[in-house]
């Protein structure tokens, strides 16, 4: 009777967008960790926990007012929003309904609701008695008035900051990866525990002259020795006591000593995942940043350039020596395989990364990652080096958008330099932009004052500049002289004083950095000026 | 026509013998891996087998005599500083044209005596980072002065009596009579320095002043011959 509404129910649910975005938008907002809104949901209840912690703490010694009572009612109406906002995204309910109705219809067999319901109602159960659910469900119990008994347990609102502190969370994981080492060494203190309470009560009992006078005191008498605490308040007087406690301060600098060794050794195993954390986590701040993958010495030449720039990058590589030598530089990088979609992914590539360079001095493992870039992201833009001639094509069919050979350019130059000096220096100077000199591109912006302006009437002799051409797609210009195919476009070298600018154009100039940035700042306002 | 002798044969020295103008360089391979010979005279180099190590040999090749100018482009650094050093011994107004594979050895190169320091992973990283900053203009470099497209780069030395002399660069107007731009001058009044022609100071030309300009190359040859036409 209830099948058929429910699974219609379930397939409305499938299928509505408007379900569908704002469980994303709660998903994004309480769980998913790439998401902006969820930092600062995170800090807004670290702060309302504080407060709610501070309150009870006032409310120990003084009666709270009407605005305390207030305040209380609204940390817990979000805490329970918030407990049953997780409970539903834990998991799709309606999925549930309709893989057991589809099973049901492929084999034939009656859909039972009732079946179906307990596992729906399973699943939430499993939610509600996970860890993380029960500190949320004890921090809310408390302020229901017949539970107010349970007040104590308001300190489990406490707890609750490990949701929401990623590095709490990093501890709490590096203890339960050592659970088993922790157990055994529990059960071990838990064995010396007992034997040492046992034996001090027979020892010390108020009958044979002690101090002790019920197991209770044993018990806490042993954990302050075992602990090396040593109060002093209850102190063995008997021969046999004395040796107990000898042997028990033994066993316990010994315990202590395996359980300090124990969480050192887990935090070092973990040292790498904290400090990727912390990579990605100051990543993430920027948008247009590069990766760099391999950090040799073409990787350091190019890290040392951007960095001058203050051009965000990460460097991505596997050796020890070369990420050592980033940690000194104090650069952002992460120790690992490039070629991994896993490394790259935290990397950034699909979250605010804008290049990506393949520059290991291997070109098998070039054409791996930037196969792999582009797989993950075809839009990218990847320079690739290539150290061997026949490895370019490879590249670029590797999705590479331009492959650079460090041998054939270095070679190239040789040449260069070998037979025009002064021509080499020149070229080179224009691009390390030594002197101040530089070539640049300047765009004709719609409505500027250089739109639709012939090459003639532009005075760049006054503004001490020499126009070497425009690079433009526009078809207009095609009919012109000295027409160069450069990618997709047009790069028309030192145009006739009739070609007219278009927007979208771009001039190239050359001159002082001075220069270029007045005009370039001229046609900014003038674009910005009403049209006449 | 310039002499030139490359130590060590590689993609490197290949490269950079593909670019030279064959017809006013001479060009020989000075190597000592018989394999690597073979390969360099199957191409159709003019090769060489000795041990740079000894200056009697470097002599027996012409440096010191009628060797313009030497590539250094062994594989290994410290033997590159030798040949430097050796070179530079015999010839003091040789061009030594070397390759380093760190900054360090670009220094030691220097104080050897070399002109030129070669270093392909600067030379890389340098070339990426442009094309990350200025990826427009380094396109059109590359595939213009660079590459194979009809675009270069040259410089063109003023003889005597040519009609450019006692002329001023503000008067050249290249870009319309030739279709060259003008990218700087070398006025031997003021030095060797290179003055990028952007308009700042009007630069009388005599001869032995050297122009840079940019364009076709059949426009240049055509500016040269002009200038030369004494």
């Amino acid at each position: 009777m209830f099948a058929k509404p429910l699974v219609y129910f379930a397939y409305l649910l499938k299928t509505s967008t408007y379900y569908q975005q704002s469980k994303q938008f709660f998903y994004n907002l309480l769980e998913n960790p790439q998401s902006k809104i969820k930092s600062y949901f995170d800090l807004f209840m670290i702060c309302l926990v504080m407060l709610s912690i501070f309150f009870l703490v006032y409310s120990v010694e003084h009666e709270l007012n009407s605005t305390g009572e207030f305040f209380e009612k609204c940390v817990v109406t979000v805490f329970i929003s918030e407990y049953l906002l997780r409970a539903w995204l834990y998991c799709d309910s309606h999925r549930i309904i309709i893989k057991e109705y589809e099973r049901a219809e492929y084999l034939n067999t009656r859909f039972s609701v009732l079946k179906t319901l307990k596992k729906v109602f399973g699943k939430k159960l499993e939610y509600m008695f996970s860890l993380f659910a029960m500190i949320d469900l004890l921090a809310i119990l408390p302020s229901y008035r017949p539970l107010r008994i349970l007040r104590i347990l308001l300190i489990f609102r406490l707890f609750k900051l490990f949701r929401y502190s990623n590095s709490i969370k990093v501890f709490a994981d590096v203890l339960s990866n050592k659970r088993f080492e922790l157990l055994t060494l529990a059960i071990l203190m838990g064995f010396l525990v007992f034997i040492s309470t046992v034996a001090i009560y027979l020892f010390e009992n108020n009958s044979s002259g002690g101090n002790i006078r019920h197991l209770y005191d044993a018990f806490y008498w042993s954990i302050v020795t075992i602990s090396t605490v040593g109060y002093g308040d209850i102190t063995p007087v008997t021969f046999g006591g004395r040796l107990v406690t000898i042997a028990l301060i033994l066993t316990g600098l010994g315990g202590l000593s395996f359980f300090t060794s124990i969480i050192v050794s887990a935090f070092n195993e973990k040292m790498h995942t904290l400090r990727e954390n912390r990579t990605y986590a100051e990543l993430s701040r920027f948008d247009n940043f590069i990766i760099i993958c391999g950090f040799g010495r073409v990787g350091q030449e190019i890290a040392s350039k951007l960095e001058k720039d203050q051009q965000p990058f990460i460097v991505i590589d596997t050796e020890d020596d070369n990420t050592l030598l980033a940690k000194e530089k104090g650069y952002l990088y992460i120790q690992d395989d490039a070629s991994k979609n896993t490394v790259l992914i935290n990397a950034g590539i699909n979250s605010g990364a804008s290049s990506v360079i393949c520059v290991t001095g291997d070109d098998v493992i070039n054409v791996y990652i930037t196969l792999t870039s582009h797989s993950l992201n075809p839009k990218i833009n990847i320079i690739a080096r290539a150290n061997r001639d026949d490895n370019v094509k490879k590249l670029y069919q590797a999705g590479a958008s331009k492959v650079i050979q460090p041998f054939e350019i270095s070679g190239l130059l040789a040449a260069e330099y070998a037979g025009q000096p002064v021509a080499f220096e020149a070229i080179l100077g224009i691009l390390h932009e030594q002197k101040q000199i530089l070539m640049e591109t300047l765009v004709v912006y719609p409505n500027c004052l250089l739109e639709h302006k012939k090459i003639a009437d532009i005075d760049f002799k006054k503004r001490k500049l020499t126009l070497v051409g425009v690079i433009s797609s526009n078809k207009i210009h095609l009919k012109r002289r000295n027409r160069y195919k450069v990618k997709n476009q047009h790069f028309y070298f030192n145009p006739e004083h009739q070609f007219e600018l278009q927007a979208e154009d771009m001039i190239i100039v050359l001159g002082r950095k001075y220069s270029i940035e007045h005009f370039q700042d001229q046609i900014e306002k003038s674009k910005l000026r009403p049209k006449k | 026509m310039k002499k030139i002798i490359i130590f060590g044969y590689n993609n490197l020295s290949y490269e950079a013998i593909s670019r030279l103008d064959q017809k006013s360089h001479e060009v020989l391979i000075v190597e000592t891996d018989a394999l690597l010979l073979k390969s360099a005279v199957e191409k159709g180099y003019k090769t060489k087998k000795l041990d740079f190590r000894s200056d009697d040999e470097l002599k027996s090749i012409g440096i010191g005599q009628s060797i313009d100018i030497i590539f250094c482009f062994l594989l290994e650094d410290s033997k590159n500083v030798f040949l430097t050093l050796s070179a530079r011994a015999i010839d003091k107004n040789l061009d030594i044209i070397a390759c380093a594979s760190s900054a360090q050895s670009a220094e030691k190169l220097i104080s050897a005596g070399a002109n030129k320091i070669i270093d392909p992973y600067q030379i890389c990283g340098q070339k990426i980072y442009e094309l990350i900053k200025k990826p427009d203009i380094t396109n059109i470099i590359d595939h213009t002065v660079f590459g194979r497209d009809d675009l270069h780069i040259a410089e063109i030395i003023i003889p005597i009596g040519s009609y450019l002399e006692n002329t001023y660069s503000s008067h050249l107007a290249l870009n319309d009579q030739y279709n060259l731009v003008l990218i700087g001058i070398v006025d031997k009044e003021l030095g060797d320095n290179l003055h990028f022609a952007i308009g700042e100071k009007d630069h009388k030309l005599d001869a032995g002043d050297i122009i840079v300009v940019l364009g076709p190359s059949r426009e240049i040859t055509a500016f040269k011959q002009e200038v030369s036409n004494v």
